[in-house]
């Protein structure tokens, strides 16, 4: 146990060796360095499994890989256009070349912009901090391809007191600098540990998680606080002395305490941090507090929360790596694996621990680079599984930590929302109109409010984010009754409707064709062009259109449409 | 002449509402083709419901349910008779005191808290406030256990005042409130224009179809929650009657009286009727921190017929015995009368009123000293009320929510139930 929690606390034993040690006594021979990541991560997944050949589900088709990973790199679906050319391209390498293509997007900017939001904001309401400049810093970082350690250390080191950099401030700003709330998120976040319980006591349930550790995290942030300077701003500021203290609150009850602790800054059962020490208070600070002028921001010569984000935020330290490369996996496979996420412990191990320490190294040797690392999963055979498997009857079915076949992962809010408007037209039509003017940023901007419908309605509440899919009744109600969708299937220049209204009318395939391409981005069945000569044998005139309306209705509200599979 | 809101009571809560999502069949909790009379029976033999009448801003005690006419905190009005010989209640009552005989007053409240916020979590909670994490309110909490799996209906309805789906905490958005904004009914319950209710089954038929090929060979848990919330929907919109209270006759808004609190407990009458849950209305605003009296006499005046007409209407309907009404507030209000003639915030010495579903009518519990400035006997806080309250409507209290493996009291441990009130 010891030294598996210094290593988890410290990094310091390298997963490298880790790997080396398990691979040769379970007979796997090390990964040649030539291989692309992919292969190895297919090689694990498989390795880990027995029999997981005959268990998984087959390498998907084109149209399957096609909208699942234009939904997972850019947020949307791909347009009918896009998706024919796709499929009539013969070229072997076309799956690497769409993956490249989808990543140069300013789209893939946004979207990533979105996905780590809702991570490090959780939909937290706006306060100090306007949404507009926090977004921008991160869909600037992500379009730059930051490293993700360079952009968590430009959030935690962020004060907001240069007027032109208040964005990744907003992480502590809008938590109102709360000590707890930004212990506890952080080690979420960046270290894979819900650590709530152990603000007050060790936690229950898990051996590995001690209040000391809570206090360990919490002595670099004990400091700070909110503060208005002068020019009326909302900054964080930071003093020169506090000490984290803590008491458990078992200990109180059973009347066991022997008081209040200090605890220093360290990581887990890692070493403790020191400081530079000074004779007085005073000289501590580079700029002194003033009792007479609470808008003066203190700032001391050693900064605690500066130290942390160098400290934390770095590809040396593994355990960062490792819930990277964990969080960027779930996001893409639909799970952890450690899961969940926020629960790396001794007693919950990951499913593939190969696979794990693999992506933690290749994240660090890749010096965090994000983009690198997805671009080699989404190529791996283990992300293109098809959803369904054409198993006999009777045959085990695999278990969802065995990644053998792809998991059905609901649409966030802004997928859902991006992708109605892509099947139904809306987006073709606004980009028509928007002319020369048309621009990812135009689009985006002209189409907002509607995301915004679906955040309010799909996304949770403020501070909590669904989590788990969740359907519920108003959510319905909104698909199938709302004026803003049945706006998005009447017929307008360019869109869906119209365009099926202008094929002619005694060619259903032809129709059910455009019809399915440009909603679910596959050619139908015959029993898809065989519903949709029903839905539309005799119609003609206004009933046509109305039936045309109700055929993509049915659609968009399909299961095969809500789901990324 | 309106109260001036002194110390701005936040109604908290988001526009923002949900239906509860549970997977419904189709008409599983049809009373089509009965008469309410006969649906009333049905539901008297089964489900168990409550009804919150919360009275926003914090009630006065010494003015509703503990009168101390003649003392020094007393003030101006007097005590009266009910239909329970011996229990005593303000004259501003004269309706409610005859409905005395089917509730029970719990006056040794003493919650500790004067704080708006505070004091209303702790009365909806029944736990005190802490950093970071909510309890479920009583609404979305009783309706976890209350509502039948298969009820088309919202298990959890605001009439009147918004509603915010945080109430449900981890319950989930199932369990959340529906609010009823201004009396209408949940957004998009009509079909949209030119949309028949042929073709809208039509359309529906294909989508269920289409969802149905989908899930063949695919994991279906998901794919079965989307599609049965659509079932839902569905049963809803076809029973969306109940909340047309356009239909409502004349006869009986003029029982209740036409002002909104009035339609509100017609509104709640109907829910209640039909087979909701849990049912929450308010009546704003009693935060009386000047000429409390005038305010009484005003607010209380409107209260007092349109409850009293609630309560016997649902005994008459032999629904009463298997409700739950809570009458209760956020605190009580300072015996002392302050020189605004205004009485403040008081968390320390008040009373409740609750009745119906396993509650002892006319049984009194608790008892302030002769000017109302303490409780002398028998105190409770918030954690006693909700050991009550699970207990009246036939829930184990002292078994938990569990929520990520970790265990959440449903009442406080260190208290438990009013005995003495109940059935």
């Amino acid at each position: 146990m010891k030294p598996i929690r210094s290593w988890v606390a410290a990094g310091v034993l390298s997963q490298v060796a880790i790997l080396a040690t398990i691979a040769l006594s379970s007979g796997l021979s090390r990964a040649d360095a030539a291989e692309p990541l992919r292969v190895q991560i297919d090689r694990l997944i498989s390795f880990q499994t027995p029999g997981y050949e005959a268990l998984a589900a087959p390498v998907a088709l084109d149209d399957e890989f096609m909208r699942r990973v234009t939904l997972d790199l850019i947020g949307t679906i791909p347009s009918a256009a896009d998706a024919r050319a796709f499929f009539a391209d013969a070229d072997p390498a076309k799956r690497e070349r769409l993956v490249d293509r989808l990543l140069a997007t300013p789209e893939y900017a946004r979207h990533m912009q979105r996905t780590f939001d809702v991570l490090l904001m959780r939909r937290l309401p706006q306060k100090n901090v306007p949404l507009a400049e926090w977004e921008k810093f991160l869909r600037e970082s992500f379009a730059q391809n930051k490293p993700w350690d360079q952009i968590v250390r430009e959030i935690l080191t962020a004060d907001g007191s240069d007027p032109a950099q208040r964005g990744p401030a907003r992480f502590y700003l809008d938590r109102d600098g709360d000590v707890n709330q930004i212990t506890r998120d952080i080690g979420k976040l960046f270290l894979g540990v819900n650590l709530e319980c152990a603000q007050c006591h060790n936690h229950p349930n898990i051996d590995d998680y001690l209040q000391s550790h809570f206090y360990g995290i919490s002595a670099f942030f004990v400091r700070s606080f909110v503060m208005t300077d002068k020019e009326k701003l909302v900054v964080f500021a930071e003093k020169a002395d506090g000490e984290a203290t803590f008491e458990s609150v078992f200990e109180i009850r059973d009347k066991v305490s022997k008081g209040p602790r200090s605890s220093g800054m360290k990581l887990f059962e890692g070493l403790t941090i020191s400081e530079p020490k000074f004779d007085k208070v005073d000289d501590a600070y580079a700029v002194k507090p003033d009792d007479k002028d609470k808008t003066l921001r203190p700032v001391p010569r050693f900064s605690r929360r500066v130290k942390f984000a160098e400290w934390v935020a770095s590809s040396d330290n593994r355990r960062f790596c490792r819930t990277t490369a964990n969080r960027l996996w779930a996001l893409l496979l639909g799970r952890g694996i450690v899961h969940p996420v926020d629960l790396d412990h001794t007693g919950n191990p990951p499913s593939h621990p190969l696979l794990l320490a693999l992506l933690t190294e290749e994240l660090a040797a890749r010096q965090m680079d994000l983009k690198s690392v997805i671009r080699e999963i989404v190529l791996s055979q283990t992300y293109q599984r098809a959803s369904r498997r054409n198993a006999l009857a009777g045959a085990p079915e695999p278990r969802d930590d065995q990644f053998a076949v792809a998991p059905l992962k609901s649409l966030t809010p802004a997928q859902f929302a991006w992708s109605v408007m892509q099947a139904t037209g809306e987006t073709e039509a606004h980009r028509i109109a928007l002319g020369e003017k048309f621009s990812e940023e135009t689009l985006f901007t002209t189409l907002q409010g509607y995301e915004q419908r679906f955040t309010q309605l799909f996304g949770g509440e403020p501070g909590r984010p669904a989590e788990s899919f969740e359907s519920t009744a108003d959510q319905v109600l909104f698909l199938a009754n709302d004026p803003a969708m049945m706006n998005f299937l009447l017929r307008k220049n360019g869109n869906l409707c119209d365009r099926l209204l202008k094929l002619p009318e005694e060619n259903p395939p032809a129709i059910a064709d455009e019809l399915y391409l440009s909603t679910l981005t596959r050619l139908p069945t015959a029993e898809d062009v065989q519903d949709v000569q029903n839905y539309l044998a005799g119609q003609t005139g206004d009933p046509r259109t109305a039936c045309m309306q109700e055929l993509i209705w049915a659609i968009v509200t399909s299961s095969e449409f809500r789901f990324n599979h | 002449m309106r109260c001036n809101y002194a110390c701005g009571t936040a109604e908290h809560l988001s526009r923002r509402t949900f239906l509860q999502g549970a997977a419904g069949a189709l008409g599983a909790l049809s009373f089509g083709g009965m008469t309410t009379a006969q649906a009333a029976q049905q539901l008297t033999s089964a489900q168990k419901r409550v009804v919150v009448f919360w009275l926003s801003g914090g009630v006065s005690q010494l003015e509703t349910w503990d009168p101390k006419p003649g003392t020094d905190t007393g003030g101006p009005l007097q005590a009266i008779p009910t239909s329970v010989p011996g229990v005593h209640i303000s004259e501003l009552l004269p309706f409610t005191a005859q409905q005395m005989h089917h509730l029970a007053l719990v006056r040794g409240i003493n919650t500790a808290e004067d704080d708006h916020g505070k004091g209303a979590y702790i009365m909806l909670t029944g736990h005190r406030p802490q950093p970071g994490f909510e309890y479920p309110y009583i609404g979305p909490a009783l309706a976890s256990h209350l509502m039948p799996a298969d009820s088309p209906l919202p298990g959890c309805i605001h009439v009147a005042d918004g509603a915010s789906a945080r109430e449900a905490s981890f319950l989930g958005p199932r369990f959340a409130p529906v609010g009823l904004a201004a009396g209408s009914p949940p957004n998009n319950i009509n079909l949209p224009g030119g949309l028949s209710a042929e073709q809208d089954s039509r359309r529906r038929a294909l989508r269920s179809k289409l969802s149905g090929r989908f899930a063949q060979g695919r994991r279906q848990a998901e794919t079965e929650a989307y599609s049965a919330s659509y079932d839902q929907a569905a049963a809803l919109i076809a029973r969306k009657d109940i909340f047309d209270f356009s239909s409502i006759p004349d006869a009986e808004q003029e029982r209740y009286g036409k002002h909104d609190f009035g339609k509100q407990c017609l509104m709640a009458r109907k829910l209640i009727e039909n087979g909701v849950t849990f049912v929450k209305t308010t009546h704003s605003n009693y935060d009386t921190h000047s000429e409390n009296f005038n305010f009484h006499i005003e607010q209380l005046g409107e209260f007092d017929r349109p409850f009293a007409t609630f309560i016997s209407d649902l005994a008459e309907r032999g629904l009463l015995a298997s409700t739950l009404v809570i009458v209760m507030c956020e605190f009580g209000r300072t015996p002392r009368i302050n020189h605004l003639v205004g009485r403040d915030h008081w968390g320390k010495a008040w009373s409740i009123a609750v009745g119906g579903a396993g509650i002892q009518g006319g049984a009194v519990v608790g008892k302030t000293n002769d000017n109302g400035t303490a409780v002398v006997d028998r105190e409770v806080n918030g954690g006693h009320l909700f050991h009550t309250y699970y207990r009246a409507v036939g829930l184990d209290p002292t078994k938990a929510f569990w929520h990520e493996g970790r265990p959440f009291h449903k009442a406080d441990p260190k208290a438990d139930a009013i005995t003495e009130i109940l059935a």
